[in-house]
């Protein structure tokens, strides 16, 4: 029936289209001079049509689930629901869905077969009342559209305002998708500051995330003090960060000023293809080998390593940032004007007093800006922290223990069981929600910077 | 100012500093300066003027092999300074480089202080023991680059804020840190207004009695103002050199009359 | 040398300078060897990686067989009970027949022998007869997978020195597995199974299937989606915003967009997609429009950068002749920025083709046996399929794992590739 919906509006917007245009063509042939060519008039109905129908089609059909979804549990025999929490409603309705689709366990109670009856009846309703909807709005917004045409009738200027207006609605989805971020997160987030208070949050030393089984039993809510999970979290970035900053730099500052024409042209790309690893990869590579020679590295020398140490996941997330700082840097020291270095060598500077004394100190900003980012994209990296580093909780700064990150709660509470009403889902929006803030703020800052940069030197 | 009014100097019969025998440079397949023969004198200003892309700021910076940056360029030929070939295997360019000081079109202090402007050629090749030492050759090298007095109070600002004319004397007070023996200027008044042009050219009169100053100038008045000897070139070639004085009054090739007289250019 | 300080300059001056020249020259040398030592340094990491999963991984593509003529008994088989029947039983017998020591009134060793069967073989048979039931009666010859021990036996990934209490196999099933061998009936073929079939719980019947066809759905959502919206968007803000605070906004908000990481738009996903929403979790349809979300900047940051490349001289010409601005825009800017754009928008599709995080919230690691036929029904994608195999205890899912990782590698490089072909032969100088 959906496809039904979409055929309808193609042909109706084709339709259109022709109409619309054979009667522009029509009045220029009468002689008169048209003010729009006519496929400005064909263009016209169609976009008339197309916008406005699709947007209704593509509503109804997001909206259809939830709407009958909650007729139908609203319409069971009174009581059915009562007591039952969000996940054994959930249930209920997904046993009513599969008898509705005709896959029946069992011998299910009465009223759940009813029920379902009436949930395919719901459906059918809905996706005629989509067709119908689609056809009549389709045919009325064709004859008003067809009524428009005439000489003067500006067609060029009508569809290069619905065409703007497509534009600006494209360029406010960004806007759309922040605010949607910012009130996803912070409407959990205060559902979650309801349950636990702020400074326990943000203060708080213990992480010990879990759900309550039954509703009187003690101890029930857990420990939601995120100081050790950001601790966790700086831990592995300044691992990564160490390891990436003098790798990636010294490789800029080779590429840019000692390399060959030829040596550059091929270690570039080859750089390159480091940063497009998938970070699923990488996490895979640090369980794999990574840290497991690490550990044999630790044995041989008698110091204790945990099997998911910081160090793993910090040392390979440390390997995906070169890439990104060295092209950073690689861009900075090269956006320094040749005068600077002209002068340097023409006092008798080596190239490597050039570098060092004249153009490092000149692209600084620069390469903070980009080593900024790069920090920030260590706090908010995930895959390889879910997969390498540790799960629980351990306020420690040795890396080589293991230690848990922000990214790794997120996940490992959402993970599998996600109703939306207990405090383990809501930690994790929570958590989520300072994450962002996090890295909006060092984003915000490094792209300020790196503006900066480029406007001194342009 | 007076146009071609040329300032009769008396050119001393020095020693020859700078030799040049048929040397060639190509950007690439660009032969962008064929053959060229010259002598240059010790303790003179001598100017090379031509139209734009002639190739004296090629050549000029064959000097102190600054060419030897730009990947595509090549230089054959025979450049001598005090009798030795500076393309020789076993000179070292950062050698001859504190020997040979440079000057640029556009003011390029480092963004840094004053002082560190100037400290950094003698830091680099270890010329000052002590700060003692390093404080007496800043003061002397911005004295000679004639900002002295206009910065002695601000030494540790950066050098970046310093007016154009400004920078560009301390950049010159920069190449002389270094106490080279040879001074080259690529337009060094190009970017700057007339005030601060007549300032640097006053400055260059003044350095001839410790350097041999060469300098390229697209203004032919400039060169008459400050150069004892110019060499005219023109597509690569060099055309015509001598006396400042007799090269303009008297050219003696049609191609540098045609130039001096604005027909070309 | 001596020349130059013989002539009339100040000795030394050059003196000092030459003093220093060598340790100048060794600390320049000195900081090219670290440079070089740091690119070796990511080189070497990059070869290990590689090197690393296409050495575990390309056991992978071997599947270790075992080939049997199988009586199919009607006893055990009933045409009129049919798919049901005990099928099991008729391999076991198929397989003792070949292992004439195992006794056959020994369940227990009658069991460890039948181990080397992978569980989906019964229902291979099963589908075979139902499909033909006059094979009952009749002997057939089956090559069938071996379960996961006896394929690691096979690769030589299992060690027969290891002590036997710490072996998968005991010395029995290894001496079985011997006579087998000997008398030809394991063998190893290329692994179709890894591209046909879906995921399993056995290494041995586990495939890509469902998660190359879970990328492929969610990636064309995404590409239908972020694809429009972003050329619109990088349009608009590229040769109509006026230039006012507004238009600034916008453009923060797109570069911060960019910088955003990717598990905060699986939060997003999670709480506005399904649960504010309510479409369905763990579907291609919802990773789609995650995905897009977040290739979106990339693609305008791309486009952006395409439209800038076309000369202001076309736009004058256009106008000139009396176009109006859509249509010199639409008409000539856009076509000649399309090159551009669309190298763009492939990398940015390699980059959610990789992209774990934002599917892992929305359900797309869920264990799902069957490849998804439309993007709304459940499946995994590639990366997520990456992630729940390395996460998998059985040792045949680490090869399996890495032979994951090598097809989505040779997907993104074969998508990278197509960006630089597009660049290299589309590319213009103005």
């Amino acid at each position: 029936m959906t496809t039904l919906a979409f055929a309808i509006l193609l042909a109706a917007c084709m339709v259109a289209y022709a109409l619309n245009r054979r009667a522009a063509t029509g009045i220029r042939d009468g002689g008169q001079r048209l003010h729009s060519v006519s496929g400005y008039h064909g263009l016209f109905a169609l976009l008339m049509i197309l916008v406005p129908v699709l947007v209704v089609i593509l509503l109804w059909l997001v909206l259809q689930g939830t709407v009958v979804n909650t007729l139908i549990m609203s319409s069971l025999p009174d009581g059915t629901l009562d007591g039952l929490g969000a996940g054994q409603v959930d249930l209920i309705l997904a046993e009513i869905q599969s008898i509705a689709s005709g896959r029946v366990f069992g011998e299910p109670e009465p009223w759940k077969v009813a029920a379902a009856e009436r949930f395919s009846g719901m459906l059918q309703t809905a996706s005629l009342g989509l067709v119908l909807v689609t056809a009549l709005l389709c045919l009325g917004i064709m004859v008003f559209a067809r009524s428009k045409v005439s000489a003067e009738f500006r067609a060029r200027q009508g569809v290069e305002k619905i065409v703007s207006g497509l534009m600006i609605f494209c360029s406010v989805v960004a806007i759309f998708t922040t605010i949607g971020i910012v009130a996803s997160l912070a409407f959990e987030t205060i559902k979650f500051l309801r349950l636990v208070p702020l400074t326990e949050f943000l203060f708080g030393t213990s992480w010990e995330p879990q759900i309550p089984i039954r509703a009187d039993q003690i101890a029930s809510t857990g420990a939601f003090g995120w100081i050790p999970v950001i601790v966790g979290t700086i831990v592995i970035t300044i691992v990564a960060i160490v390891i990436a900053i003098p790798i990636g730099l010294l490789s800029a500052i080779y590429l840019n000023e000692f390399a060959p024409k030829t040596v550059r042209s091929v270690c570039k790309p080859v750089l390159e293809v480091l940063a497009g690893v998938p970070t699923v990869v990488y996490g895979f590579f640090a369980i794999l080998v990574v840290a497991p020679a690490i550990r044999t590295l630790g044995a041989q020398l008698g110091i204790p390593v945990a099997p998911n140490t910081a160090l793993a996941a910090g040392g390979v997330m440390g390997i995906m940032l070169v890439p990104f700082i060295s092209s950073f840097a690689d861009d900075a020291l090269s956006a320094v004007p040749r005068a600077l270095r002209d002068g340097a060598l023409a006092l008798g500077a080596t190239r490597a007093e050039t570098v060092m004394n004249v153009l490092f100190p000149a692209a600084i900003p620069g390469i903070v800006g980009g080593v900024l980012l790069a920090v920030s994209r260590a706090i908010g990296e995930t895959m390889i922290v879910v997969m390498a580093a540790g799960l629980m909780a351990n306020l420690t700064l040795n890396p080589l223990e293991s230690v848990t990150t922000v990214t790794v709660q997120i996940v490992t509470l959402l993970i599998g069981d996600t109703s939306f009403d207990n405090p383990k889902t809501l930690a994790a929006f929570a958590l989520g929600m300072m994450l962002f803030i996090v890295t909006l703020i060092i984003n915000i800052f490094a792209l300020r910077i790196v503006r900066k940069y480029r406007e001194a030197y342009d | 100012m007076d146009d071609l009014r040329t300032v009769s100097k008396d050119v001393d019969a020095n020693n020859t500093k700078i030799s040049a025998k048929n040397v060639q440079v190509y950007y690439g397949d660009t032969h962008a300066i064929k053959d060229v023969n010259v002598e240059i004198k010790e303790r003179t200003v001598t100017a090379f003027i031509g139209p734009s892309g002639c190739g004296k700021s090629t050549f000029l910076r064959s000097i102190n092999r600054m060419n030897d940056t730009i990947d595509i360029c090549r230089v054959e030929g025979d450049i001598r300074i005090d009798g030795k070939d500076i393309y020789d295997r076993d000179v070292d360019p950062v050698q001859l480089r504190a020997r040979v000081g440079m000057v640029f079109q556009k003011p390029n202090p480092f963004p840094k202080s004053i002082y560190d402007n100037i400290a950094y050629g003698p830091k680099i090749h270890g010329l000052a023991k002590t700060k003692a030492e390093m404080d007496e050759i800043v003061e002397k090298s911005l004295r000679r680059g004639a900002i002295w007095n206009e910065v002695k109070d601000r030494l540790h600002a950066p050098g970046t804020g310093l007016s154009g004319g400004q920078q560009q004397r301390l950049c010159i007070a920069r190449a002389i840190a270094t106490e080279p023996d040879v001074l080259l200027m690529d337009e060094p008044c190009s970017a700057l207004d007339p005030i601060a042009t007549s300032q640097v050219e006053e400055l260059i009169d003044q350095l001839r009695e410790s350097y041999t100053v060469v300098i390229v100038t697209h203004s032919m008045q400039q060169a008459a103002r400050v150069s004892q000897k110019t060499a005219f070139f023109h597509l690569g070639n060099l055309v015509e050199y001598g006396n400042t004085d007799d090269i303009f009054t008297n050219p003696k090739d049609p191609r540098t009359e045609s130039y001096i007289s604005g027909r070309i250019g | 040398m001596t020349d130059i300080s013989s002539g009339s300059l100040p000795l030394t001056t050059t003196d000092k300078v030459r003093a220093s020249l060598a340790k100048r020259h060794r600390k320049q040398r000195i900081l090219q060897a670290f440079g070089i030592a740091a690119i070796s340094i990511a080189f070497l990491m990059l070869f290990i990686l590689l090197w690393s999963q296409i050495a575990t991984g390309y056991k992978a593509f071997m599947q270790t067989n075992i080939t049997l003529d199988i009586f199919v008994d009607p006893a055990e088989i009933d045409v009129d009970r049919l798919p049901r029947g005990d099928f099991d039983d008729v391999l076991t017998a198929a397989l003792l027949e070949k292992l004439p020591n195992v006794d056959v009134t020994d369940r227990a060793a009658v069991r460890e022998a039948s181990g080397i069967f992978s569980n989906g073989a019964q229902f291979d048979l099963r589908d075979r007869i139902v499909e033909d039931p006059s094979l009952i009666g009749q002997t057939i010859n089956m090559r069938m997978p071996v379960s996961d021990p006896y394929d690691q036996l096979y690769k030589e990934l299992l060690d027969r020195e290891t002590p036997e209490e710490l072996r998968r196999l005991n010395d029995v099933q290894i001496a079985n597995y011997d006579q087998l061998l000997d008398a030809g009936a394991i063998t190893s073929k290329l692994n179709t199974d890894l591209i046909t079939n879906a995921d399993s719980r056995f290494p041995e019947l586990a495939g890509l299937k469902g998660a190359l066809l879970g990328s492929f759905w969610a990636l064309l959502v995404c590409f239908l989606v972020a694809f429009p919206l972003g050329i619109g968007a990088a349009v608009y803000l590229e040769e109509f915003a006026p230039k006012n605070k507004i238009s600034d906004f916008i453009e923060v908000n797109i570069n911060n967009l960019a910088a955003v990481p990717s598990v905060v738009f699986g939060l997003l996903a999670l709480s506005v997609f399904i649960g504010w929403f309510g479409l369905p979790r763990s579907v291609p349809f919802v990773g789609g429009l995650t995905l897009a979300l977040m290739t979106m900047p990339t693609i305008i940051i791309a486009t952006r950068a395409a439209l800038k490349a076309v000369p202001p001289s076309i736009r004058e010409a256009a106008l000139g002749v009396g176009a109006s601005k859509q249509q010199v825009v639409f008409g000539h800017v856009v076509p000649l920025a399309m090159p551009g754009i669309l190298t763009g928008t492939i990398i940015g599709l390699a980059q959610a083709l990789g992209e774990t995080a934002p599917l892992l919230l929305i359900g797309m690691n869920a264990f799902i046996t069957s490849a998804p036929g439309t993007p709304f029904d459940s499946a995994t994608a590639l990366p997520t399929q990456i992630f729940i195999w390395a996460d998998s205890p059985e040792r045949g899912f680490v090869s399996r794992t890495s032979a994951a990782i090598l097809v989505l590698l040779t997907f993104l490089i074969m998508m990278n590739a197509i960006a630089i072909y597009l660049r290299s032969k589309f590319e213009r100088k103005w």
